[in-house]
């Protein structure tokens, strides 16, 4: 019984302090949603916020938007990162560099590298330039905010590639050399040992990356605001200007339990499709 | 043979490719820092026509970049001391006991690294709205805290758990006070912890955007906010470059020195064995 | 080397060598197995051996040398097309399979019908005890159980040569010599070809029908295990297999002077010669040749024998002796060696 009381004093001051933090965020966005807690009117429990919401086109778009945005970097970051991850296995000369060089947008802030990517990309940037003069185009090409997100996917991969490289490589460097051998030694090609050996063995880390990059890139708000199609909102731009020019914190709540809910079931079902993928390669 | 030589091209193409991707976008960001007021860097000009100073005098004397720096880097190192006091005792407990729960524990202190930021920051801000409470600093300060408490609590448990049961022991057998236990026992092993974890809760603080937009806003500044405040609709190119290379430049420094610290954060270097 | 006519050994190697780097961990090794013989690498740790079985697998390719197997040339095929399996120390089973796809992964990947796979698998559990196991994953078994998955996962691919990388050195000593019974018999029993390495002199001793014994990446000595452990040619490998007790001496016409006075003994060499005898080898008491005397400075009671350090004649010898008796420090004690337990050893491999 002391021990138990002992165990909760310790756990308060940093997992009390951080489930009280998020359980009352949710709660009260949650609430908000359903009109409680109501910051500019009576709080009554109604499903108008939801109806008003549902109803807008915008909203649609923007999950859609961001559940496209989500997907495709996620997808593309992790089917980056293997085969890297695979080549820097075992250490070699300049494999230090390399991955140095591969983790390195970790110490860019997500603005910073908005606005770098933004320079290079602009209308007179060095991009539209080099195409020039090489002759491959006749005119400089509108690239920044493209109406297909390719800035903000390209982007999210720029930015997110060092975390699955780094659960990747944690994982593929986890693997026993015997182990491969043994493969080897039992008649298993490269493609035979990555297919029923390696991926099996690392799909858990691949969950994960595509977990935590997912939930990232669907919650994004600077790379949108900074490099995205100005005609699109992602859920989170969407659900700051509804909260700060309309004043609607229902509104606002409305799209924040959606794009919590996105984050959940799409990164679940994502997890869970590749998981099914691996099962299948594996024969 | 040739596949060596083949694996080695690769490389030398990749890192290659890595430096354009890295070098030239810092290029071109220092040089629109360094356009001169006076004279426009327009098309066709290769390089802007004159280099200066000019706009980083100017930004320091006029803006609120000077109150933003202030702001950023004494909120940062607080947020990393409070951080790093609160997640002890938790680090602790994940460290160094067993009890029931305990690998739930550590999954939920997780919880606030897949929070979408700007949900949390929106209704972080409701709640301060709804409580009336207006201190806009504190308020990011405590926020800011919240969300690094998880990787402040991971870094010490490692580190915790990294502590020798037998010199523990060793020492009270050699009768040390509870204190004399600790400055041999544990605080060698905990201080490459502590100050990773205080490094990485103060380079995060310092990059932190959306809390400090949604609360802070419109009169609060730190330094990510003054960025985002030139890259939007207000777009100023010269300006968002001086901003940019001032949040980025001692980030890149920091984080170069937090690689070391991690490095000889392993235990083999701590506890003298392999 | 070993061709005789047209005759050549099922798998032969010949001049070896591997460098890393400026590392020489070959230097030149030769050897041949004829089909079914169990043959063991043994040697300290760095002695080459878990290099040159590598090799053999294919998972190095040497330096210099050539290696065939029936044969063939070996060094081009790679280790997925060679017929051989390897034991590995680590058991290397596949952490994902269950016992009974892990001994299946092989002979699926040679292409095996379902029903052929399903057989082999099947006969394999039941000839290793495994049946009960079949479907748990290798981490909830225990190291011994591990060890017989990882034998039968190299034993299903049916091949000619199986490769041991000190197999047993992750069981404890009780397991240990249950296993390497096991492995014996059924080498015996398959017939396939074993080339096994081990580090361990009684583990050598007890299962090879040859024993080559590798230093700094040479072979010291090969034979069977009984020259080996009573007609060590050097003293490195009087030293590494059992104990010995080595002595300066110099030999003429059949008679040693040595520290101890005049000895007889079955060496043949002349001149300057170390001389060496086992512990167990010395009996109680003075008889005709090669007594000697000497004070008792420790004793250890091994159950079997008695581990007795005496001091003779300004050096330290090792007696093993049987029985219950005790020997004091301080006593004085004789005992003589049979000349036929007397040889002379070599300071160095030449």
């Amino acid at each position: 019984m002391r021990r138990t009381l002992f165990v909760l004093l310790l756990l308060a001051p940093g997992l009390g302090l951080v489930l009280a933090f998020v359980s009352l965020v949710l709660y009260v966005a949650v609430s908000q949603s359903f009109g409680l807690y109501n910051l500019g009117g009576d709080s009554v429990f109604s499903l108008a916020h939801w109806q008003a919401m549902l109803g807008e086109r915008r909203y649609w778009r923007a999950l859609q938007y961001s559940a496209y945005i989500a997907v495709t970097a996620s997808l593309l970051a992790v089917a980056l990162a293997y085969p890297v991850a695979l080549l820097l296995r075992k250490p070699f000369r300049g494999s230090l560099t390399l991955s140095a060089l591969i983790k390195a947008p970790l110490l860019v802030p997500g603005l910073v590298a908005a606005f770098l990517f933004v320079n290079v990309i602009s209308y007179h940037g060095i991009v539209n330039q080099l195409m020039l003069s090489l002759g491959l185009w006749d005119a400089p090409v509108r690239l920044q905010n493209d109406k297909n997100g390719y800035g903000v996917i390209l982007l999210q991969v720029w930015k997110q590639l060092p975390f699955a490289f780094l659960l990747l490589s944690a994982a593929v460097q986890a693997l026993p050399d015997a182990v491969l051998l043994a493969a080897r030694d039992l008649g298993a090609g490269p493609l035979d040992r990555f297919r029923k050996v390696v991926l099996p063995l690392t799909a858990g880390a691949m969950q994960a990356a595509l977990v935590l990059i997912f939930i990232g890139a669907a919650g994004d708000f600077s790379f949108q605001a900074v490099a995205g199609p100005p005609s699109v909102d992602s859920l989170a731009t969407l659900m700051t200007s509804v909260q700060s020019t309309q004043g609607d914190w229902n509104g606002a709540a409305v799209v924040a339990v959606t794009l919590m809910a996105l984050s959940l079931f799409g990164s679940a079902a994502l997890a869970i499709l590749v998981r099914g993928a691996t099962r299948l390669a594996r024969g | 043979m040739s596949a060596k030589i083949l694996q080695r091209l690769l490389v030398a193409v990749l890192v290659a490719v890595m430096l354009v991707w890295l070098i030239v976008p810092f290029a071109m960001a220092i040089l629109w820092s360094m356009v001169d007021p006076s004279t426009a860097w327009t098309y066709p000009d290769l390089l802007p026509p004159k280099l200066s100073f000019e706009r980083w005098w100017i930004m320091w004397q006029t803006t609120s970049l000077p109150t933003a720096i202030l702001n950023s880097y004494s909120l940062a190192p607080i947020a990393a001391l409070l951080t790093a006091l609160l997640a002890a005792p938790t680090a602790f407990a994940f460290g160094r006991l067993d009890f029931p729960g305990k690998g739930l524990a550590q999954i939920l202190i997780l919880v606030p690294l897949v929070m979408p930021g700007f949900v949390v920051a929106i209704f972080f801000a409701s709640i301060l709205l709804q409580m009336g409470f207006f201190a806009r600093y504190p308020a990011i300060l405590f926020g800011h805290v919240i969300l690094y408490l998880p990787y402040a609590v991971r870094i010490l448990s490692v580190s915790f758990g990294q502590v020798r049961t037998d010199v523990v022991n060793a020492a009270r057998d050699l009768g040390a006070s509870p204190w004399q236990v600790f400055r041999v026992a544990y605080l060698p092993v905990l201080r490459p912890g502590i100050f990773a974890a205080f490094l990485v809760v103060f380079i995060l603080s310092l990059e932190e955007f959306a809390l400090a937009f949604v609360v802070g806003s419109p009169d609060f500044t730190t330094i990510p906010t003054i960025l985002y405040s030139y890259l939007g609709y207000n777009f100023i190119r010269p300006n968002a470059a001086v901003v940019a290379l001032i949040l980025v430049v001692p980030n890149v420094l920091l984080m170069l020195g937090l690689e070391r610290l991690l490095q000889s954060a392993n235990p083999a270097s701590v506890s003298g064995k392999g | 080397m070993e061709t005789k006519g047209t005759f050549v050994a099922y798998l032969a190697a010949t001049d070896i060598g591997m460098r890393f780097d400026t590392f020489e961990a070959l230097k030149g090794v030769s050897f041949t197995a004829e089909r079914g013989e169990f043959i063991t690498l043994l040697g300290p740790s760095g002695c080459g051996k878990t290099t040159l079985l590598n090799i053999v697998a294919g998972f190095l390719k040497p330096t210099r040398g050539a290696l065939t197997l029936d044969g063939a040339d070996l060094l081009p095929i790679p280790p997925e097309r060679r017929d051989s399996a390897m034991c590995f120390q680590s058991y290397a089973l596949f952490p994902h399979l269950s016992v009974r796809d892990n001994i299946a992964f092989g002979p699926r990947q040679k292409g095996l019908t379902a029903t052929e796979v399903a057989k082999r698998v099947n006969d394999l559990l039941a000839q290793m005890a495994l049946d009960a196991h079949a479907g748990k994953l290798p981490n909830a078994l225990s190291g011994g159980q591990q060890q017989r998955v990882a034998l039968a996962r190299a034993l299903a691919v049916g091949p000619g040569l199986v490769l041991f990388d000190e197999p047993l050195s992750n069981l404890d000593a009780k397991l240990r010599d249950q296993v390497r019974t096991e492995i014996r018999a059924l080498q015996r029993r398959v017939g396939f070809t074993a080339l096994y390495v081990t580090h361990d002199q009684a583990e050598a001793l007890a299962l090879s029908d040859r024993i080559l014994l590798l230093n700094n990446g040479v072979i010291e000595q090969e034979g069977a295990p009984r020259d080996i452990y009573f007609k060590p040619r050097t003293r490195f490998v009087a030293d590494f297999i059992g104990a010995a007790n080595l002595h300066a001496g110099i030999a003429e016409a059949g008679a040693l002077a040595t520290p101890f006075g005049p000895l007889t003994g079955a060496g043949v060499a002349t001149g300057a010669v170390t001389i060496c005898w086992r512990p167990e080898m010395a009996r109680l008491g003075p008889a005709g040749v090669n007594s000697l005397a000497g004070i008792v400075s420790s004793s250890a009671f091994q159950g079997a024998y008695t581990d007795v350090f005496v001091d003779a004649a300004g050096q330290t010898v090792r007696l093993q002796l049987p029985g219950a008796a005790h020997f004091a420090p301080g006593e004085a004690l004789s005992f003589h060696v049979p000349p036929s337990a007397i040889t002379t050893v070599a300071d160095t491999a030449s």
